[in-house]
């Protein structure tokens, strides 16, 4: 289930580019050997353009794949992201993928609880379409600033049967952090495990939400990379068994195996 | 046309089908780009570093991206020796090419340690001290930056182990041929040339280092006309083979680094961007000599230099 296809290099095609929200865009890219190959959760290794002054590739989450197309939904946060959001259909690229260990949805599920705060949307599109097809009643909590940027709703409405939002400003639903809505529930739902992406500091709240209600609960990191495929160890991500990389043995990980502390930028600069 | 290219080259008592392999700490221990290229295509294998005991590497953020470049301060997190020989080596050492292997050290005694293990292992061709990482308190920065130090490690190495010995020098000091001349004198093999060279990043909003650990080392295209200006003068100043590396992304940049005078050419960052990248480096090398009627590459080794025959 979370293996998916060996990995390859892939030239592909920009299909579809828009903004979808303030500093956030939606790519189609045309990737038809990816596309087919790819699992929940896992992402590609993007070379967004050749000759530039900027020569890593960027790591995205695929949203939703399917047709011999990949969807990401991307935040403009850089340089290589500015260049991204430029891409007219046509322009080609290529891609590593597909890439890293996806979601795993334990056996005999009935109930899960994704909890997607601002781009943690990312990795979330084939995860619900994976749980409805299996039959999961799946609740999701979405968290965003502002209600313009509750994004992908559609995808969430057809797959989920139950969606609650939060916002900071309150414009939509809950005003207040994500993390209220999974608290509350947490205690109503009794979600058989949680899945979980967004800030790290977000992600660090559920997990702990999740582990005092005895609910197993999986995150989607988000790191650094620079190759993508486990050889140069930037993407690391402290866990009781060591450091493990973020590429190829997550970006997901079960939550109680993360050493929250010594993980990640927002850990180190807090 | 391409098969008339004599691509061979000689490091030490290792023959390899081309010059092109690399850069430790950019390619695992091979396996992992084993999915995307033949690793019998390369010249040699060499592997991210292997030390005496396990080292845990770094905290993070460990890289930074810089103007066509990169910042790294993994910290050479690696298993240890012990744990290399017993999960790496034999993968690698089935496979048909050369294996160098990297070895970092705190102390004389740590590259001893790790070099005498490694020498008891058939599938180890030959052995690259690293001197000159530029991450690490106590490490190697030292032995890089001293001809007497450098000196000290390469005889003690020396001592231990008849495999080839390649020792990589690094590019912050202010005569690198120097430090050359004094591993060379001390039973070097060959030398490799240039590790990262010492950057740093500050992040304007936070204002703190990008980097968990404040600096890190430079690579990528940005480094490599130092790269280059270096390898032209230790090439220069030895007699023993230089491997050349330093942003080599493609067949021209390898070619510039041995007409400066490299035998062979590691390439590194580029195998993040790439996975490819060295089989078209190789294939680009091979085309790159046919098309000006050069039958063996080694015609290219310092062949800019001022009294080489102009072509």
């Amino acid at each position: 289930m979370c293996a998916g296809g060996k990995p390859a290099v892939e030239n592909i095609t920009v299909v579809s580019n828009a903004r979808v929200a303030r500093g956030v865009g939606r790519i189609v890219l045309d990737a038809p050997r990816t596309a087919s190959a790819i699992r929940p959760g896992q992402f590609i290794h993007l070379r967004i353009a050749r000759d530039a002054d900027f020569i890593l590739r960027r790591p995205f989450s695929v949203f939703r794949a399917g047709g011999g197309k990949l969807e990401i939904l991307y935040q403009v946060v850089g340089t290589g992201t500015r260049v991204l959001a430029e891409a007219v259909p046509g322009a080609e690229m290529d891609a590593i993928g597909p890439l890293g260990h996806g979601w795993e949805i334990p056996e005999g599920t009935a109930h899960a609880l994704v909890v997607a705060g601002g781009l943690g949307v990312g990795p979330m599109g084939m995860l619900v379409e994976q749980l409805a097809r299996l039959g999961v009643a799946t609740t999701l909590a979405q968290g965003a600033p502002s209600a313009d940027r509750l994004l992908a709703r559609e995808v969430f409405a057809e797959n989920c049967r139950r969606v609650e939002v939060a916002t900071d400003d309150g414009s939509e639903g809950r005003q207040g952090f994500v993390t209220v809505l999974v608290e509350e529930l947490l205690a109503s739902d009794l979600p058989d495990v949680v899945f979980v992406c967004g800030p790290e500091p977000m992600q660090r709240a559920v997990a702990g939400l999740a582990s005092a209600h005895g609910v197993p609960c999986r995150v989607s990191l988000e790191r650094l990379m620079a190759c993508g495929i486990g050889a140069c160890l930037t993407c690391v991500v402290s866990t009781r068994d060591g450091k493990k990389r973020a590429c190829v043995d997550g970006p997901v990980f079960d939550a109680a195996d993360i050493i929250w502390e010594q993980a990640g930028t927002e850990a180190a600069r807090a | 046309m391409s098969s008339h290219v004599d691509m061979r080259v000689r490091i030490g008592s290792l023959e390899l089908r081309n010059p092109v392999m690399p850069a430790s700490g950019t390619f695992g221990s091979g396996r992992e780009y084993s999915e995307f290229l033949d690793l019998e295509r390369l010249g040699a294998v060499v592997t991210k570093g292997v030390s005496a005991d396990p080292w845990p590497g770094n905290d993070s953020p460990r890289m930074a991206e810089t103007p066509s470049g990169m910042l790294n301060s993994i910290g050479l997190q690696n298993p240890g020796v012990e744990a290399f020989c017993a999960n790496d080596l034999p993968w690698l050492a089935q496979c048909d090419v050369p294996v160098i292997v990297n070895v970092p050290g705190h102390s004389v005694d740590d590259y001893v340690v790790a070099c005498e293990r490694l020498d008891r292992e058939d599938g180890v061709a030959g052995l690259e001290i690293n001197i000159s990482c530029p991450n690490l308190d106590a490490g190697g920065l030292a032995f890089g930056t001293s001809c007497a130090a450098a000196a000290e490690v390469t005889r003690a190495v020396r001592a231990v182990t008849g495999r080839t010995l390649i020792v990589k020098l690094s590019p912050n000091v202010s005569d690198v041929a120097e430090i050359a001349r004094a591993v060379e004198a001390e039973g070097a093999d060959a030398v490799s040339l240039i590790n990262t060279l010492l950057g740093m990043r500050i992040d304007t909003r936070a204002f703190r280092p990008v980097l968990a650990r404040g600096v890190g080392g430079l690579s990528g295209p940005a480094v490599r006309p130092v790269a280059v200006r270096m390898v032209w003068e230790v090439a220069r100043a030895v007699a023993v083979p230089v491997i050349g590396m330093g942003g080599i992304m493609n067949a021209e940049d390898a070619a510039e680094f041995m007409l400066a005078g490299a035998t062979a050419v590691a390439v590194g960052t580029a195998n993040f961007v790439d996975p490819l990248a060295m089989v078209e480096v190789i294939d680009g090398l091979e085309a790159f000599c046919a098309s000006r009627g050069i039958k063996r590459v080694t015609e290219l080794v310092g062949a800019a230099w001022p009294n080489a025959t102009a072509r």
